[in-house]
């Protein structure tokens, strides 16, 4: 399947930047280096504006590219556009790269960015969009932005947009789109048979410099043993996902790497804030004291979580983002401020008056997150310890989104995962911490119904900036008052695995997309 | 003749708008299939936009009789999550699942009839008991651990199997096939041998039982007494008239295997309908449920009308009527 003997080629730990790309040598190699990965799931369609979903998004990136990329450390670099500046609150301009090739030989102009942004407001996924009012072509290199309010994280927000070529697209129905992308993407698609496998091969006149594996081919292998299985028998190279189970066997084998890395999914719990819960037989609702809620998070045992549910595959969560973000604070950590301690958490609910507890129900998904049911059933036994009893709803994800969905008038207690690839906390907070209600856009996924005027504020302040250093600490603010209030509980983030032969360099990326051109076989 | 087609066909109609009425009804209780397609942080206005896209802005009636009407002009509704039209996505995947079924078959008949031909002619001896037992075991074994358990020793252990995927296709009358190459076809062996396997066990039970009748009856005696050999009694006599229940069976299992292969094609990767089933339920894409079921009732209906049109050919006792 690859080609072996060609150890001294320049292996990169992490991606070239935007101007070292050119100096890459692509190798004068005897035989074109092919490379196969089996996937959780098959890609559901490969038009980037009709989808968000990872195997689609995996596929997305690499027919096309954003004017901003993301590396895997969730860090935004140049990538068409080579720079860009601020003009004044509401504009950013962007000056594209000359000279990229589409795959169909046609050079990238502006007119193709104002197309994209155009096209996506009446897509599927126009809440890509949601932060640009208006796109213009200067000339054909420039690119004018103008945001509804002003925005510091916008060049962030454009490393998920995908620029499509106006003259190919237009030309084309929606279906010959999602089944034929064209891009300026490292990759361009060699076939798809659907279900079976999905061939793309190296674009020769990407801007970058043409990727190092000639052939990428992935696979849909939806159960896991089986992906482990191909792995094993040498049918694939890499498998996203390997099974818990696998992982020691497979790491006790020579021939393959185990790769693992914690993931941006955070799984948070949201505590309903409000006069009176739905599934809270009391007159009046116990979370909304302080001391209650500060008693729950003290009860979980999240260490215990991650090494008896989790198997050692979770790192526990120390605020609601992860430290690249904006709007981390370091230091602060939600294991250390509300340690696991059952006495006190005790003692507050004694305090609170609520000695003898409680009961409510957990609102959660059985096939979304890792371990989530047995995470469900754990937190009831450990909330019991201070007399709440949980009572537990599990259901599939085609029903769970829909049901706690905002304004959640069934729901007490919800556990769901949240992950926030744009690489701020801005995105999380506006919808799920800011006061429902108050403004269009702010507070649609806040389950609890938490409200604070400290905490708008903070956000709206963050809001009103276009300059990132305040936006960052305007956001830090918003944190800590947020650790303070309790609204919400992190409890671990979700670590992906995945295992791969011993001559392939796997980059993980926070975001979970696996991107070929960051790979290289040896 | 015609006056039971006729019927056969109302029949069939009316069998198909049940199901339709079902599915739908089943598929409002599931939950809005909207907020599986919009990202979590989405706005009122944008899950609003997106019930448009999908055709979901409607009430459930309404989008029920849009369905109903659409399907008199032959549209079948699109997927929310292809976005291709339903019953081009199960016509795409029929192929690969035809092909192990198919396969699947005919290896359970062309085992389980001698085999049960043997233990039906024989019922004391120790080999028919040890059929019979084993028969149980292979009824009562799940499909997903079989196929584990054949993958681990065939494809894992001892290499001789790939162990997922469908290898090589060859498009053949518009038809994507494995089983034209030789490569193709050592992908199709395992997973056709896991579907074969209950299939093959209950076929060879019937058979036994069905011998075990035919043979008491007169003509068999009749027969043995004129001194035609053994194997000539048992498989010229015997078997061609215990065969006759079997084609209904036969005709079931076949829809059983076509509707309800998905297990093993979870198991092995395998790009084939039952896959597209378990996939559209987990995502809530109602419109592929909706064909897929409407699919199934159909090729039930139609197996049990050649089912009983066989039986008037090959029995000239039964009449249609």
């Amino acid at each position: 399947m690859n080609t072996n003997g060609f150890a001294n080629l320049t292996r990169r730990g992490a991606i070239a930047g935007a101007a070292a790309a050119a100096l890459i040598p692509t190798g004068a190699l005897a035989q074109a280096k092919a490379l196969t990965i089996a996937l959780t799931a098959d890609a559901i369609i490969l038009d980037p504006h009709a989808a968000n979903e990872l195997s689609a998004n995996i596929m997305f990136y690499h027919f096309y590219d954003a004017l901003v990329q993301r590396t895997p450390e969730l860090e935004f670099k140049p990538s068409l556009a080579e720079s860009w500046q601020v003009t004044d609150d509401l504009t950013w301009v962007f000056k594209l790269r000359r000279g990229v090739k589409f795959h169909n030989g046609d050079e990238l102009k502006a007119s193709d960015v104002v197309f994209t942004v155009e096209r996506l407001k009446k897509a599927l996924m126009a809440s890509l969009v949601a932060n640009i009012a208006a796109a213009r072509a200067i000339d054909d290199y420039t690119v004018e932005f103008k945001t509804p309010k002003p925005y510091a994280v916008l060049h962030m927000a454009l490393a998920e947009i995908l620029i499509m070529n106006e003259k190919h697209a237009s030309a084309q129905t929606p279906e010959q789109i999602g089944l034929r992308p064209m891009g300026t993407g490292p990759y361009r698609l060699v076939e798809w048979i659907k279900e079976d496998r999905l061939v793309m091969e190296a674009h020769p006149d990407h801007w970058r410099g043409k990727a190092k594996i000639e052939r990428v081919t992935f696979r849909p292998i939806t159960n896991p043993a089986t992906r482990t299985a191909a792995l094993l028998t040498g049918g694939v190279d890499v498998i996203q996902d390997l099974s818990v189970r696998d992982v020691a066997s497979v790491r006790a084998n020579n021939a393959f790497n185990v790769i693992t890395r914690p993931s941006l999914l955070n799984i948070v719990l949201a505590l309903d804030m409000r006069d009176k819960s739905p599934t809270i037989d009391l007159p009046v609702n116990p979370m909304k004291d302080q001391r209650v809620r500060e008693a729950i998070v003290r009860a979980i045992n999240v260490e215990g979580l991650r090494t008896v549910v989790m198997n050692g595959f979770a790192t526990p969560s120390e605020q609601f983002v992860p430290s690249s973000h904006l709007g981390y604070v370091p230091g602060l950590n939600f294991r250390q401020l509300y340690p696991f301690d059952l006495a006190r958490a005790a003692a507050l609910m004694k305090e609170a008056g609520f000695e003898r507890g409680f009961t409510m129900t957990l609102d959660t998904t059985n096939n979304r997150y890792v371990n989530d049911a047995t995470i469900a059933q754990a937190l009831a036994s450990m909330l019991s310890r201070i007399n709440i009893t949980v009572n537990l709803n599990l259901m599939p994800r085609a029903n769970f989104f829909g049901y706690i969905r905002v304004p959640s008038d069934k729901s007490s207690f919800i556990m769901s995962g949240w992950d926030t690839p744009s690489g701020d906390a801005g995105n999380m907070y506006n919808v799920l911490l800011y006061s429902r209600g108050r403004k269009a856009g702010y507070g649609q996924a806040n389950r609890g119904a938490y409200s604070n005027p400290a905490f708008d504020e903070a956000i709206d302040k963050a809001d009103a900036t276009s300059d990132m250093k305040k936006r960052h600490e305007y956001l830090q603010e918003a944190t800590k008052i947020a650790a303070r209030d309790i609204p919400m509980i992190p409890v671990h983030y979700e670590q992906d695995i995945y295992a791969a032969k011993k001559n392939v360099t796997v980059v993980p990326r926070m975001d979970k997309f696996i991107w070929a051109y960051e790979m290289d076989v040896t | 003749m015609f006056g039971y087609l006729i019927k056969r066909f109302i029949q069939m109609i009316f069998v198909l708008w049940i199901v339709s009425v079902l599915v739908f009804v089943m598929m409002s209780f599931t939950g809005d299939p909207t907020y599986m397609m919009v990202p979590l942080d989405a706005t009122d206005e944008q899950i609003e936009q997106a019930r448009r896209i999908l055709g979901l802005d409607q009430s459930h009636l309404v989008q029920y009789w849009r369905f109903l009407t659409n399907l008199l002009q032959g549209d079948f509704g699109r997927s929310f999550v292809f976005r291709q039209p339903a019953l081009q996505l199960i016509m795409e995947r029929l192929p690969a699942t035809l092909e192990i079924v198919f396969l699947a078959m005919i290896m359970a008949l062309v085992v389980a009839i001698p085999l049960g031909v043997y233990a039906g002619a024989y019922p004391q001896r120790a080999g028919s008991r040890a059929l019979m037992a084993g028969s149980l075991v292979g009824i009562s074994l799940p499909g997903f651990w079989l196929g584990m358990v054949l993958i681990f020793i065939f494809a894992v252990k001892l290499q001789m199997f790939p162990s997922s995927g469908r290898g090589p296709t060859e498009v053949i009358w518009g038809m994507r096939l494995s089983f034209l190459s030789w490569e193709g076809f050592r992908h199709l062996i395992l997973p056709a041998v896991t579907l074969s396997i209950g299939t093959l066990a209950i076929l060879m039970r019937i058979i036994r039982a069905e011998m075990m009748e035919v043979l008491r009856q007169d003509y068999i005696k009749f027969a043995r007494a004129k001194g035609a050999a053994n194997r000539f009694v048992l498989f010229k006599h015997g078997l061609k008239n215990a065969l006759i229940p079997l084609i209904t069976v036969f005709g079931l299992m076949l829809g059983d295997l076509i509707a309800f292969a998905t297990l093993t094609e979870t198991i092995f990767a395998w790009p084939g309908i039952g896959k597209l089933l378990v996939d559209s339920i987990y995502r809530g894409d109602r419109p592929v449920i909706v064909v897929y079921l409407m699919f199934v009732a159909f090729l039930f209906v139609v197996v049990n009308f050649l089912v009983d049109v066989a039986y008037a050919l090959i029995d000239p006792r039964i009449k249609v009527t």
